[in-house]
């Protein structure tokens, strides 16, 4: 059995499976120091459910502590930029272009050394040992144990960045490093910030990891914990003690995710309706598809791996027009039990249009809502055209597909959309987000940069592959279930014939001795 | 003699993706570099291509290689600055004033830093009124200007020399060049008069990028506004008509080849699956665009993709499945449709088996 946990910025969410169904499942209030919402939250699905602590195989979380502490500024440790790739790049230095608030967090110590690799694996400059050991030793005399490595091509030669971490390790014995091979893609500028921003994160990481393994030992379960990332997968703790930026934006993968598990469809449309925003998102072979856009974490551009999210200014709690004729994207929010007609207040929100409509039943706590017809039914057909409007535009063919509803608005779609094959609303989709961290799986994944002429497409490919399956090995997943996911390949313009960059995801379930299999 | 500063480089920029149909590379770094240099420097002065005396020294400065390497190898001011000297210590004069190779993407941005550190104007116009792959399809060489005396500098330093008057012979030793230099130089090339430059250059394309820009940014988040000011922004140009050739979603992309070339094709549906598709043959450029077995538009017109929401331009490597575009077809500057210059820049050049036919003829005629 499972528990999963969703730690959002209002409730904290869990649920506990049982192979493939719920047991039980709870919305709580998150706490300020988080780890008691996540015992409250325990403590209801097991007393609820009645099983014992030791039938718990594993706990998965998803959180957004670490998004919100780069949002907000704050629990970011001070770091060394370490960029090695001189006599290029010295114009663009780590941390250019970054809000000054958060590079003043980071407390803006960077160094340039020469070295990394050129395209085709040649070195741009020789490592300078004098150079680096001098590095070392300013970055030690600052008290600072927290660095972030970046180089040149590092995504295809690794080894400059790995032999300058292996040496601070030497030096400044416990020290905090993330390389940016291990983090990001093609895109110095892009890769190094995730790298910076990973590093900034590692003591908070730390603390958060441990506090989340008290609240789960507090409540006397002993069975591993893991967190989910951004990519639909789970990190075992130690793993997130090294990499807390990967849980960035894992909320709507999450969502996506538990559409998936509630409907066994692996390809839909979800759209996770809340009070402010709706947000439409696809599932692909029952993974979310990607963006490719380049994505803004706090005012910083990464390229980390994000699912593609359309959000449309419609929620339980959006205004609607006089008219009915438009609605939000300007929203009453947490205070629509005060101030939505159906609440007893004044403002005409979407969630009274399906109480006039007789389409939704607030029961004690909602009133009658009278409404014009003619601006009833226009409310009504301005959400649907809304909806189908944003289904058109994300559905990757003209086929339509199934559309699943989850999230806590839900129940704002009270018909059938034209743009949906059928509609799905499956029981307990409300905590969509606690099922897909519960059943996230254990992925790896290996960007290379190769020559089609050195090594044939099919062998590097085939290389590739099975760094991708060690990596997901290493991470936790069962070798019997890793299986290849995706494979992206792309081609070099304007370069030698045959270089491409290829990217290949290894994903398999947890593995674990005496886990129950889904049905 | 207008000024241009720091105010004008997001437009700039913006225009330039635009302009760049698909191709260009992601100028966000030439961008940050081009910040620098006119926060440094100041404003550097963008001069009419008819106010230059017609003796005036003028040499055309940009990036040669793959706009992918430059995310790594990141450029810098001093490249530029050093391509600059290099070639005025080779030549052994000052350099008047700089011009852009091609206004399409990252390469409308190092003759403004070049400009700005070396104090010298910079000449509103460029060598192509868009982007493409290769030297012989500039303007400059095709009006019969010599590519050399040219330097090139990579980020070591290193200087490279180039003689050869033949432009297919220069394309291939500066193409090499870039290959084994890691990927990506700066070129310093095609010096000429300021007599040879009014003949050769596509003019005003630096300020009508920063206009196109400017429009683009005014009516971001609306893609469905946004044809008719940017038509009546193209034709008061010397760029022909646009057109909306189509509004759908990227369904599929794949590469195929086409006369030896390897193209890459992306296809794009409409939103409510009736109508025929859209395909885009891309080679590093979105080169020709097809519906129902027919071409609508081909190079050299522009064909440009924007993203149906915001209206920002896309660029090659970020389309993909399942994105919701809008493609725009525009005519290009007249100096392409002619005999001389289709020579180099025609379909065929591309490997495409059918004949250049303009987008106003392939759109208005039936």
């Amino acid at each position: 059995m499972r528990i999963g946990i969703d730690v959002g910025g209002t409730h904290t969410d869990a649920v506990l499976l049982e192979g493939r169904s719920v047991r039980s499942a709870v919305k709580t209030l998150t706490t300020a120091d988080v780890s008691t919402g996540v015992f409250n939250a325990l403590e209801h699905v097991l007393s609820d459910s009645g099983v014992l602590e030791s039938a718990v195989d594993a706990v998965m979380l998803g959180t957004t502590q670490f998004t919100n502490a780069v949002v907000e500024r704050r629990q970011l440790s001070e770091v060394a930029a370490i960029r090695i790739g001189l006599p290029s790049g010295n114009g663009l230095p780590p941390m250019i272009a970054w809000p000054e608030d958060i590079a003043e967090s980071l407390g803006g110590h960077t160094y340039m050394l020469k070295g990394g690799t050129l395209y085709d694996g040649r070195p741009v400059a020789e490592l300078d040992h004098d150079e680096i050991q001098s590095t070392i030793e300013d970055i030690k005399s600052k008290g600072i144990d927290t660095i972030a490595i970046s180089a040149v091509f590092s995504p295809m030669s690794a080894e400059p960045e790995l032999l300058v971490a292996e040496q601070l390790r030497r030096a400044i014995p416990g020290a905090n490093i993330t390389c940016s091979h291990q983090i990001g893609r093609l895109g110095l500028l892009e890769r190094e910030n995730a790298a910076l921003l990973n590093a900034s994160l590692l003591k908070f990481s730390d603390q958060v990891v441990s506090s989340f393994g008290e609240a789960l030992r507090d409540r006397g379960l002993e069975c591993p914990f893991y967190i989910s990332q951004n990519d639909g997968t789970l990190m075992d703790a130690e793993f997130v003690r090294q990499f807390p930026a990967l849980t960035f934006a894992s909320g709507p993968t999450n969502s996506l995710r538990g559409a998936c598990e509630l409907t066994g469809l692996n390809d839909a449309i979800v759209i996770d309706i809340g009070g402010t925003t709706s947000d439409i998102g696809i599932l692909q072979g029952g993974f979310p598809r990607e963006s490719n856009i380049v994505i803004d974490v706090g005012g910083v551009r990464t390229n980390f791996r994000m699912p593609d999210i359309l959000a449309l200014g419609l929620g339980g709690g959006s205004i609607v027009s006089e008219d009915g004729l438009s609605i939000g994207p300007r929203s009453v929010g947490h205070d629509l039990v005060r101030e939505g007609l159906a609440f007893g207040g004044n403002t005409f929100t979407a969630t009274d249009l399906l109480v006039a409509a007789n389409k939704l039943d607030l029961g004690e706590a909602g009133q009658a809502v009278e409404l014009n017809p003619e601006v009833l039914a226009s409310g009504l057909a301005t959400i649907k055209k809304m909806l189908n409007e944003g289904i058109e535009k994300m559905m990757p063919s003209s086929d339509p597909l199934p559309v699943v509803l989850v999230g806590g608005g839900a129940v704002l779609v009270a018909d059938k959309l034209e743009a949906a094959s059928e509609m799905h609303c499956p029981e307990h989709s409300g905590v969509a987000n606690a099922i897909g961290a519960a059943i996230a799986q254990i992925g790896g994944e290996v960007e290379r940069m190769v020559s089609y002429r050195e090594i044939p497409r099919a062998e590097a490919i085939e290389q590739i592959s099975a760094e991708a399956r060690t990596t997901a090995i290493a991470a936790g997943a069962d070798p019997a279930t890793v299986r290849i996911a995706d494979i992206e390949e792309t081609t070099i313009s304007y370069m030698a014939e045959g270089s491409t960059r290829v990217r290949v995801k290894a994903v398999g379930d947890l593995a674990s001795s005496n886990r129950e299999e889904p049905a | 003699m207008k000024k241009f500063g720091r105010e004008s480089l997001a437009d700039l920029s913006a225009g330039a993706v635009f302009l760049a149909t698909g191709g260009g590379g992601d100028p966000y770094v030439a961008e940050l570099v081009a910040q620098q240099a006119l926060e440094k420097y100041g404003s550097v002065d963008l001069i009419d291509p008819e106010n230059l005396d017609d003796d005036a020294y003028v040499v055309a400065i940009g990036g040669v290689g793959a706009p992918t390497v430059s995310l790594e190898l990141l450029p810098s001011i001093d490249e530029a600055v050093n391509t600059l000297r290099a070639f005025e210590d080779r030549v052994g004069r000052k350099v008047d004033a700089v011009v852009s190779f091609e206004i399409g993407g990252g390469n409308s941005l190092i003759p403004i830093v070049a400009g700005a550190v070396m104090g010298i104007p910079v000449v509103d116009g460029d060598g192509m009124g868009r982007a493409l792959p290769e030297a012989q399809m500039m303007t400059y060489p095709i009006s019969g200007v010599s590519p050399t005396p040219a330097v090139a500098t990579d980020y070591q330093g290193t200087v490279t020399e180039f003689h050869t008057k033949d432009i297919m012979e220069f394309e291939k030793e500066i193409r090499q060049c870039a290959l084994s230099s890691g990927g990506m130089i700066t070129s310093a090339e095609h010096p000429m008069t300021g007599k040879q430059l009014k003949a050769a250059i596509v003019p005003g394309t630096v300020s009508f990028s920063i206009e196109l820009g400017r429009l683009l940014r005014k009516y971001r988040g609306n893609a469905h506004r946004i044809y008719e000011p940017l038509a009546e922004l193209f034709s008061g140009s010397i760029y022909g008509d646009l057109f909306h050739l189509y509004t759908g979603k990227v369904i599929d992309s794949s590469t195929r080849i086409v006369g030896g070339y390897d193209i890459g094709a992306a296809t794009i549906a409409p939103f409510d699956g009736s109508g025929a598709e859209l395909t885009i043959s891309i080679k590093n450029e979105y080169l020709a665009a097809e519906a129902n077995g027919k071409v609508i538009a081909s190079v050299p017109d522009l064909i440009t993709i924007v993203d149906y929401e915001t209206s920002t331009p896309i660029n090659a490597e970020r389309l993909r499945y399942g994105q919701r575009v809008t493609v725009f077809g525009v005519g290009c500057p007249s100096f392409y449709r002619t005999q001389r210059a289709l020579e180099f820049v025609a379909p065929s050049c591309f490997g495409f088996p059918f004949e250049y036919k303009t987008i106003e003829e392939l759109n208005l005629s039936n």
